[in-house]
């Protein structure tokens, strides 16, 4: 039997599909008029009364070689750090952080703490350094010249606790302030199998953490110390980094700062990366590397990716056509030369998602659509940590929110603005951004705990997920659509500016709101962030009727009036609505009517008291109510209760849900049928 | 040619097997609408419960659901993270439909086979009793085709996705993890091409049945045979129906994603749109099943110590010429 061709039929199918994933739009075009509510580009904010630091103040600079075996999954490395007593106080002792013990046993800090935050953190393979020597130059009684290896009186741990990544080294004499002393070090220092950010599988290896490295000393001689804990990050101080990285030839390196040095001895690649004010050193060796790489406004950006993955490079390189000039507009240029993508294997999943100075790890596979725009979304995210925990290096452990937060805003406001309301997800007609995720997720767990705390003190994964993170997010986007983005680009621009090269705390974050926003907002914002702070606006009472002369019985001039009940003869009617706010947070809202004809009418609340009523007096009737129509205030926690219709009005029913549920049930039918 | 007539019972219509060239979906759209009429009301079942549960949250917003339906979908995953509680009895329902359209939803699609396949003696399209009473005795023998054939792709899809596994994760040192899992992928979609196959031939015992009023076993050898006499023609003369049914879909959505969360003209616009995909995958499926009901006739012819209830076209010379009649 001969059919018709059907090829026709094919073709116009093939390339319908083709159109339905969205392309994200060219990076150049933006910043772009969204035309959605509180997501518009804004304006310009201009910050040339801030000063840029050019240089960090150097406090801890290391000079390290470091030997891979990739079959053993072993760095030998050595050399010296040159640390400065910066604080106002002398020091008899250091602190240093071997990382990478966390990984040794069971009882570090890290694997005892229940707390699932990122997956994989069963171990594949144990992970460890051990320090073969720290001697620090000018301590010896044999002269001036010689060095004393002071790591036999280390205090590796203590007493109860077997958790080495915090060690305790007695110097054995005071470092005055502002005095400097050099030691050498020798470690060889064992990945584990991939694990939270580091490690190896197969010939991949992601070389972080690897080094003992001394710890943050405030400026009023206090120890910034810490075991490494499941859900903290890091902390140190700002210092050159010079670092001879020396792997077997056919490895395709990528490390913090650029390349100085390189050549190939005795069957070794070696290559020499040296990077300033910066306050860590990240390497990563494969012989299945790829590599795109292109100059964005002066930054040398390479991607290192494996085989297969183009496409997924090119979005990342495209992510970061927009991010860069974009950050460095809101938050100031981005200092250094370059800046290295680095896209894991599946297989090492779990050392994507990372930042360290200039070089970030990404994510996402060979097979995401276009319109799913999660690997879009971690490559600005980590990019954005160059700014939030790189250049303004908050104390991650203490305080999570100042980079995982501001810099989640920052990514959300970012993508936001390049992609539009389809951030997160925009395939076949379906739009859902990343703000919208947040305020979600964020909703649900404002209760349980306080955001502005430290990473440890968190009594869940999924609370220092939703609090630290989308809950920050959702309360800066949230002052952003209220007071407008001039002013909270002003604010956070002014503080990362400010804080450049620095370690902030809290108080330098509100200090910048206070002083662009006011004093209130700043303590809405330290309200929402130390204590908890919630809002829920609610209509809680709507009324409408034909207005008429008030009945009833009235003296008037000596004589005693019954007036009865008689509808105005222009038909107008009046009402009133009741808006209530609950919570500890106040934000200006606006209240949306809608009449009988079709038209709305706005009212604004600033917010101030518990509740508002709101008369209403019209030609026509009321029909209802929507409080926050434009969902400035993302942080309301109940959004069911903004809307109301008044008494005799119908309200708008469900009309598109029963069609769309029809037809997907349909087709749906259609699957399983016979 | 001719046809031949078949006295079912006293209480309903005879019925005349049409021959194979009369056997044409599009001379039965009354059977089209039927089915189109049977997904609806399965549809409902769960449309209404859902919709229900989006008025109780958004019914007296003065845009009703519209917010639902905003860009960025603010609206819409508050309401999926707060609405959990209702969403639950609605995937119930959902799981029931489903269930039901798996099983009882052979007695409609043997309804259409039957309404393909057969005529009153006048040449005209089986009134309902007729279809109903041949439908309702094809349902066992169906259900049990239905069942082997299930199992039978259940277990290839096993094997499918388990090769594929096992070639990503073999393949991913050698040849890279995406190309790997790219070759994966490729040994699961030739498993799934088997697994068309196994529904191809399913179809084809589902003809056999009706047709031939045969019992599941002898349906499936039916099937079976009358694939493996064309099996290229006959994979293609489903596949290329099948591809074809996508693009409704797809030019449905691109309606959808133009019309968003429009309410009106436009809803309704899109309600007809909407309809006219479902009518039109209903009226592809018909036109396979016509031809799965010609290619089980020579298999039949084939097989003719196969019992069957319904006598040969052959037989009966005096029965009118359906072509003449077109």
């Amino acid at each position: 039997m001969r059919t018709r061709s059907p090829l026709p039929l094919l073709f116009a199918l093939a390339s319908a599909v083709l159109v339905v994933a969205h392309d994200p739009p060219d990076a150049s075009a933006t910043p772009q008029a969204l035309g959605l509510p509180g997501l518009s580009a804004g304006t310009p904010v201009r910050f040339d009364d801030i000063p840029l630091a050019d240089h960090a103040e150097e406090v801890a600079s290391y000079t390290l070689s470091a030997k891979l075996d990739p079959s053993a999954h072993t760095v030998h490395g050595e050399g010296t750090i040159r640390w400065r007593n910066a604080s106002s106080v002398p020091v008899s002792e250091l602190w240093l952080h071997l990382y990478l013990n966390a990984f040794k046993n069971e009882k570090s800090s890290f694997l005892r703490e229940p707390l699932p935050f990122r997956t994989g953190e069963t171990m594949k393979d144990w992970g460890f350094i051990d320090v073969r020597r720290l001697a620090l130059h000018g301590a010896s009684v044999d002269g001036p010249g010689a060095a004393v290896d002071l790591w036999p009186g280390a205090e590796l741990h203590r007493e109860g606790d077997e958790d080495e990544t915090d060690v305790r080294v007695p110097l054995g004499r005071d470092v005055a302030p502002n005095e400097s002393i050099t030691l050498d070090v020798a470690f060889d220092s064992k990945l584990p199998g991939v694990v939270a950010r580091t490690g190896y599988a197969g010939t991949f290896h992601m070389v972080a953490q690897w080094f003992p490295k001394i710890a943050r000393l405030e400026s009023d001689g206090r120890w910034a110390h810490f075991p490494f804990h499941k859900m903290a990050e890091f902390y140190a101080d700002f210092g050159t980094y010079d670092v001879t990285v020396d792997v077997p030839d056919g490895y395709v390196i990528g490390a913090t700062g650029p390349m100085t040095e390189s050549r190939v001895v005795g069957g070794r690649r070696i290559e020499r990366h040296q990077q300033s004010d910066v306050h860590d050193f990240a390497f990563t060796a494969w012989d299945k590397y790829q590599s795109l790489t292109e100059t964005i406004e002066g930054v040398a950006v390479k991607v290192l990716y494996p085989p297969g993955y183009t496409k997924v490079a090119q979005r990342e390189l495209a992510a970061m056509r927009f991010g860069i000039p974009h950050f460095g507009a809101r938050y100031g240029r981005y200092p250094y030369a370059v800046l290295t993508l680095v896209h894991p294997p599946q297989t090492a999943g779990e050392a994507g998602g990372m930042e360290y100075p200039t070089l970030i790890t990404t994510g996402g596979h060979w097979y995401d659509p276009k319109g799913l725009r999660a690997i879009e979304h971690v490559t600005l995210h980590e990019f954005g940590h160059q700014y939030f925990y790189g250049l303004v290096a908050s104390d991650e452990v203490t305080w999570p929110f100042l980079d995982e937060g501001l810099n989640e805003y920052a990514t959300e406001q970012a993508i936001a603005q390049w992609l539009g309301a389809g951030s997160f997800l925009d395939i076949s007609g379906a739009s859902v951004s990343f703000n919208a995720g947040s305020a979600t997720i964020s909703d649900r767990a404002v209760h349980n705990e306080r955001v502005a705390q430290p990473a440890y003190a968190f009594e869940s994964g999924s609370d220092y997920g939703a609090l630290v993170y989308a809950r920050t997010a959702s309360i800066v986007e949230t002052l952003r659509r209220v007071y407008g983005d001039a002013q909270v680009s002003l604010a956070l621009g002014r503080y990362a500016r400010r804080q450049r090269f620095k370690h902030p705390s809290p108080d330098d974050l509100f200090a910048a709101f206070e002083e662009v926003l006011g004093a209130s907002v700043a303590k809405t914002l330290r309200t929402a962030l130390f204590d908890k702070g919630w809002v829920d606006y609610a209509v809680t009472g709507i009324f409408d009727e034909r207005a008429s002369e008030r009945a009833g019985v009235y003296d008037r001039a000596g004589k005693r009036d019954t007036v009865a009940e008689k509808p105005s003869a222009d038909g107008r009617h009046e009402g009133w609505v009741l808006v209530t706010r609950r919570g500890t947070l106040t934000f200006p809202v606006d209240i949306e009517l809608t009449f009988a004809d079709g038209s709305t009418e706005r009212r604004r609340w600033e917010g101030d008291g518990e509740s508002t009523r709101i008369r209403i007096e019209h030609r026509v009737a009321l029909r209802g109510v929507v409080i926050d129509p434009d969902h400035n205030v993302l942080i309301d926690q109940n959004l069911l209760n903004n809307h109301a219709t008044a008494p005799g009005q119908s309200g708008g029913g469900a009309p598109r849900t029963l069609e769309r549920a029809l037809y997907w049930t349909q087709l749906l039918v259609q699957q399983v049928a016979p | 040619m001719s046809v031949v007539a078949e006295r079912a019972s006293s209480a309903v219509e005879e019925l005349v097997l049409l021959t194979n060239d009369a056997m044409r979906a599009r001379r039965r759209p009354g059977a089209v609408v039927a089915l189109w009429a049977w997904e609806t009301a399965m549809a409902v079942l769960v449309a209404w419960p859902a919709s229900a549960l989006v008025r109780s949250a958004y019914g007296e917003h003065p845009r009703g659901d519209a917010p639902l339906f905003n860009p960025g979908g603010f609206e819409l995953t508050d309401f999926l993270a707060n609405a959990a509680h209702g969403i639950a009895p609605v995937t119930g329902v959902l799981l029931v439909v489903v269930l039901l359209s798996a099983v009882i939803g052979l007695v409609p699609l043997a309804g259409m086979l039957v309404s393909i396949a057969f005529s009153t003696r006048l040449l005209r399209a089986p009134g309902p009793r007729a279809v109903a009473a041949r439908a309702l005795r094809a349902f066992r023998p169906l259900a049990l085709a239905l069942v082997l054939a299930t199992v039978l792709q259940a277990v290839l899809w096993g094997i499918a996705f388990g090769l594929g596994s096992l070639t990503a994760s073999g393949l991913s040192e050698r040849a890279g993890e995406a190309r790997a899992q790219q070759l994966g992928f490729l040994v699961t979609i030739l498993f799934a091409l088997l697994v068309a196959a196994v529904g191809v031939v399913h179809d084809l015992a589902r003809a056999a049945i009706v047709r031939f009023r045969v019992r599941g076993i002898q349906g499936i050898r039916l099937g079976l045979n009358a694939f493996r006499r064309a099996p290229a023609t006959t994979f293609w003369s489903w596949a290329w129906r099948a591809l074809a049914a996508c693009l409704p879909v797809v030019m449905g959505a691109l309606v959808a994603d133009k019309i968003g969360g429009r309410g009106g003209l436009a809803l309704f616009a899109l309600l007809a749109i909407h309809q006219l995909v479902i009518a039109a995958r209903i009226a592809l499926r018909a036109s396979w099943l016509a031809r799965a009901l010609r290619a089980v006739d020579h298999a039949h012819r084939v097989y003719r110590a196969i019992p069957s209830r319904d006598a040969s076209p052959a037989s009966d010379p005096s029965a009118p010429s359906p072509i003449s009649a077109a």
